[in-house]
């Protein structure tokens, strides 16, 4: 029999944490864009409307503008931003072409139901050039999918319409139940934004994409209820390490 | 919008298949459902002028051979003398009236009319409101009929302030509020102009003299409108997107050839009204630019040839855009035309490289804390900025989702704290969290953000046999987080239990730190844990309560020690959620090791009873007790 110095006690077994999974999965795709040359920026989840609709070409009568579908805050002085795309603005008017930015954050849109929740998160990335094409555009799109789903999954592009880029698409991938779905929004920046930002738009194009975290997180972990996310069940987030 | 396919396909002289078709409509970015032997189409708000079977023809012309061969009424036509005063011209710029009276209201409809109700099996209403609807089906232009025994007098189009009751032809009653966009008699509104026409001047059954109104109105006068009435409206669907503002003779025209085709006409009068001039227009043709956009070498012919399948006219290097294309204004938005055309799937990519950037340090810093956070056993949380109470320092929601939600938060911690209670509630007696984020407040009229990491813990130390009996306290967070970060300033305070409807007495600790307060020392510390490499695939969760076991051994050849460990941790049953050991004693003296092991249950289908949660203990005691040199006190 071994005498008691030879024994050792059980391994102490530290509790870990872990992060949150939209945060994970927000960091991973940061991580991927800044691999391919992307610099972070941020900006506020306040926002005005110039810089939230107006700078992106979002004209005043577009449903979007509408109180039902934005939170207004302060006496409709301000709203809370509806996408990441301001903060795009924002860099673009700070700084000159060549530029590529992604800006990863949350989001406000007046919904909430079994898929949708008042609050969400996005990525999204600018990059503006000269002779910017919508060739380019798949390739980073391509890069992008193949990393977050394997080089073996199946994607297209659909045409789409957002004011902010043109031509627009969004791009599908096909399910191992064989099914389409929509995975992210992308486009040629619209030549209206590029001046709007001080750009010459005969110069410069660019090229710009968005993805909803939840969506992509939602699709690769296997939740089906979005809800779950922002309960901060332990018994949730426990798995997730 | 629902389109039948034989609808579509009747026009088409390659005759495609419905999945043919299904995937011609993707490949020009018309997504739909396919049910049955009808396209469910969800058009993007761009493309109003693919409202309808001959505006989705017209960009299915640029795959297939299309023929739109309806039947136009080509006679002439008498001016209708009516007593009708545009007011608002800057919103209807264009607005036309047709009179027809007939001899008889038909009993059966015949041809497209007939099978428009058959195939999308619609109720059909009164003879001329049901060729209204199918006009609109068919071209893309809403008309509105009026009973012209009905309009005795003056009407009037007019965009003004009103309060007025109006009851709509499907007999509700909305109260307009507002400025609104109407079409009046008498003073009374008859028509919600884009939206729905009023019950006192609509059709019915019996009516055989009809005043038939076609209009262009400004989409920015009719957006929201049906919203802020509650009223469902192809007709604003279709304005607010835009429609034709040069068809109105062709589908006046039509309509009249409908009703030729299932009653005769005594008599038939029409005006237009145009208070805007034509200007079509005009992008010069650059091809270049056209390939650089897309990223491929187009040739000429290739991209006018498409251009003119869409209804594009060209003359002389410049591109005249069709009346019904309001969309299209740039190179860019014919780019996307010809990229359409050769599908997005058959562009050809091309390398992408970017030259690198630094990633900024501010990231860095919150990275670092967060990788510290969870080697310390915390969890990351997410919660809504949206709150019921207010300080002096709150932001209101201008439209909140509802009164619980009317302010942004100020703080973090309150939202730990539901966090916390929430799970109490189910039964979790280690609960260690933390959220990272932006927080804004309004001072001196300004907004102000500040970026918080707020922290909360409470309960055992841990599941494991050191920490188990230990609870969270000031100091052990205190000396925790000094040892590892030693110059930043965590002050963990007791928070106040009082308020939380909890009969719990563990301690609260927290603390909630500005993000700016952090020094670049953070960057030092060397994080354990790492951030899994692949994406966990989730198991669902059980709300239902949970039963928890201890079992205590105790060893007396040590070499068993081990074995019974392993066996423990890797026991499995679908009803095990968790299993640590909670206890651990070397007794020198008696030559002995304790050792207990804590076992929680819970199921996912219902609570998991006495019986379920000890037939799985008996099997593991069963095992235990054929290894020797083991025992359970008690049970020996």
């Amino acid at each position: 029999m071994p005498e008691h110095k030879d024994i050792s006690p059980p391994e102490l077994i530290k509790d870990r944490g872990s992060l949150h999974p939209i945060n994970h999965m927000k960091e991973s795709i940061m991580e991927l864009l800044t691999s391919f040359g992307f610099e972070i920026i941020d900006g506020p989840e306040i926002e005005t409307e110039e810089f939230n609709f107006d700078m992106l070409n979002i004209r005043k009568s577009h449903p979007a503008r509408q109180m039902h579908d934005t939170f207004y805050v302060e006496n409709k002085s301000n709203l809370l931003r509806t996408h990441t795309s301001p903060v795009q603005i924002r860099g673009m008017l700070e700084k000159k072409p060549p530029l590529a930015f992604i800006s990863g954050g949350k989001v406000y849109r007046k919904d909430d139901d079994a898929t949708h929740l008042p609050m969400f998160h996005q990525v999204e990335g600018i990059y503006v050039d000269e002779n910017v094409s919508f060739a380019q555009l798949k390739d980073l799109i391509y890069k992008i999918i193949n990393s977050l789903f394997g080089d073996d999954v199946e994607l297209r592009f659909r045409p789409s319409y957002f004011p902010f880029t043109e031509p627009s698409a969004e791009v599908d991938i096909l399910s191992k139940e064989g099914k389409w779905l929509e995975i992210l929004g992308c486009g040629l920046v619209n030549p209206v934004v590029l001046e709007n930002c001080n750009i010459d738009s005969n110069k410069y194009s660019g090229l710009a994409f968005g993805l909803g975290i939840e969506r992509i997180a939602m699709l690769k972990h296997g939740v089906t209820d979005i809800r779950e996310f922002y309960k901060s069940n332990l018994d949730f987030l426990r798995q997730f390490k | 919008m629902k389109i039948a396919y034989s609808h579509l396909v009747q026009h088409i002289d390659e005759k495609p298949s419905i999945e043919q078709l299904s995937s011609s409509l993707l490949q020009l970015g018309h997504e739909h459902e396919i049910e049955g032997n009808i396209f469910d189409m969800e058009f993007t708000p761009n493309r109003g002028d693919c409202l309808s079977v001959n505006g989705l023809l017209r960009d299915l012309a640029v795959i297939y051979t299309v023929e739109l061969n309806q039947e136009i009424y080509k006679g002439k036509l008498d001016k209708l003398v009516m007593d009708f005063e545009n007011l608002s011209q800057d919103i209807c710029p264009k607005i036309s009236f047709l009179k027809l009276e007939i001899d008889k209201v038909p009993d059966t409809y015949i041809g497209c009319l007939n099978k428009y109700f058959l195939d999308l099996d619609l109720k059909k209403n009164n003879f001329f409101t049901d060729i209204s609807n199918y006009i609109s089906y068919e071209t893309g232009q809403p008309t509105h009929c009026y009973d012209a025994n009905k309009i005795n007098g003056k009407i009037l189009f007019q965009e003004l302030d009103i309060n007025q009751e109006f009851e709509t032809l499907l007999d509700k009653k909305i109260n307009l509020t507002k400025k609104n966009s109407v079409f009046l008699l008498n003073d009374e509104v008859i028509n919600l102009a884009g939206v729905v026409g009023g019950k006192t001047t609509s059709c019915s059954s019996e009516t055989k003299t009809v005043f038939v109104e076609c209009a262009f109105f400004k989409p920015e006068a009719i957006i929201g409108k049906s919203v802020k009435y509650g009223i469902q409206s192809e007709a604003s669907h279709k304005f607010e997107r835009s429609v034709d503002p040069e068809c109105h003779d062709m589908v006046m025209r039509r309509f009249i050839s409908l009703v030729n085709e299932h009653t005769n006409i005594k008599d038939m009068s029409i005006i237009f009204n145009d208070f805007e001039s034509n200007t079509a227009h005009k992008i010069p043709v650059n091809v270049k630019k056209i390939s650089q956009i897309i990223g491929c070498n187009i040739k000429k012919d290739q991209y006018l040839s498409y251009l003119a399948k869409l209804g594009f006219a060209i003359d002389d290097d410049v591109i005249t855009v069709p009346s019904f294309r309001s969309d299209i204004k740039t190179q860019n938005d014919l780019a996307e035309e010809v990229a359409r055309s050769i599908g997005y799937d058959n562009i050809v990519k091309k390398d992408l490289s970017i030259s690198k950037y630094k990633i900024s340090n501010n990231y860095d810093i919150e990275s670092k804390l967060r990788y510290f956070l969870i080697d310390q056993g915390f969890y990351e949380v997410i919660n809504s900025p949206f709150v019921s109470s207010s300080s002096d320092m709150s932001i209101k929601v201008d439209n909140p989702l509802d009164s619980n939600r009317e302010y942004l938060r100020t703080n973090i911690t309150n939202s730990l704290l539901d966090n916390l209670i929430f799970n109490e509630r189910r039964q979790k007696d280690s609960i260690k969290l933390f959220e990272i984020s932006d927080i804004y407040i309004s001072k001196n009229n300004a907004i102000i953000k500040i970026r918080k990491l707020s922290i909360i813990a409470s309960g055992r130390a841990g599941h494991n046999y050191e920490d188990f009996p230990k609870k969270i306290t000031t100091k052990s967070l205190t000396k925790t987080f000094n040892e590892a970060l030693p110059n930043e300033n965590f002050d963990f305070k007791v928070l106040n239990r009082g308020s939380l409807n909890s009969k719990l007495k563990n301690e609260i600790i927290g603390c909630e730190v500005d993000i700016d307060s952090f020094s670049s020392d953070v960057l030092n510390y060397k994080e354990v844990t790492k951030s899994p490499n692949d994406f966990i695939q989730y198991r669902p969760i059980s709300d239902l309560p949970f039963s928890k076991r201890d079992l205590s051994f105790s060893i007396k050849d040590y070499t068993k020690c081990q074995l019974l460990e392993d066996y423990m941790m890797e026991f499995k049953d679908d009803l095990l959620k968790e299993v640590f050991i909670f206890d651990y004693f070397l007794n020198e003296k008696k030559s002995e090791i304790k050792i207990g092991f804590r076992f929680i249950f819970q199921s996912n289908k219902s609570t998991i009873t006495e019986k379920e949660v000890n037939d799985i203990m008996s099997l593991i005691i069963d095992h235990t007790q054929t290894i020797e040199g083991i025992a359970i006190p008690g049970m020996e």
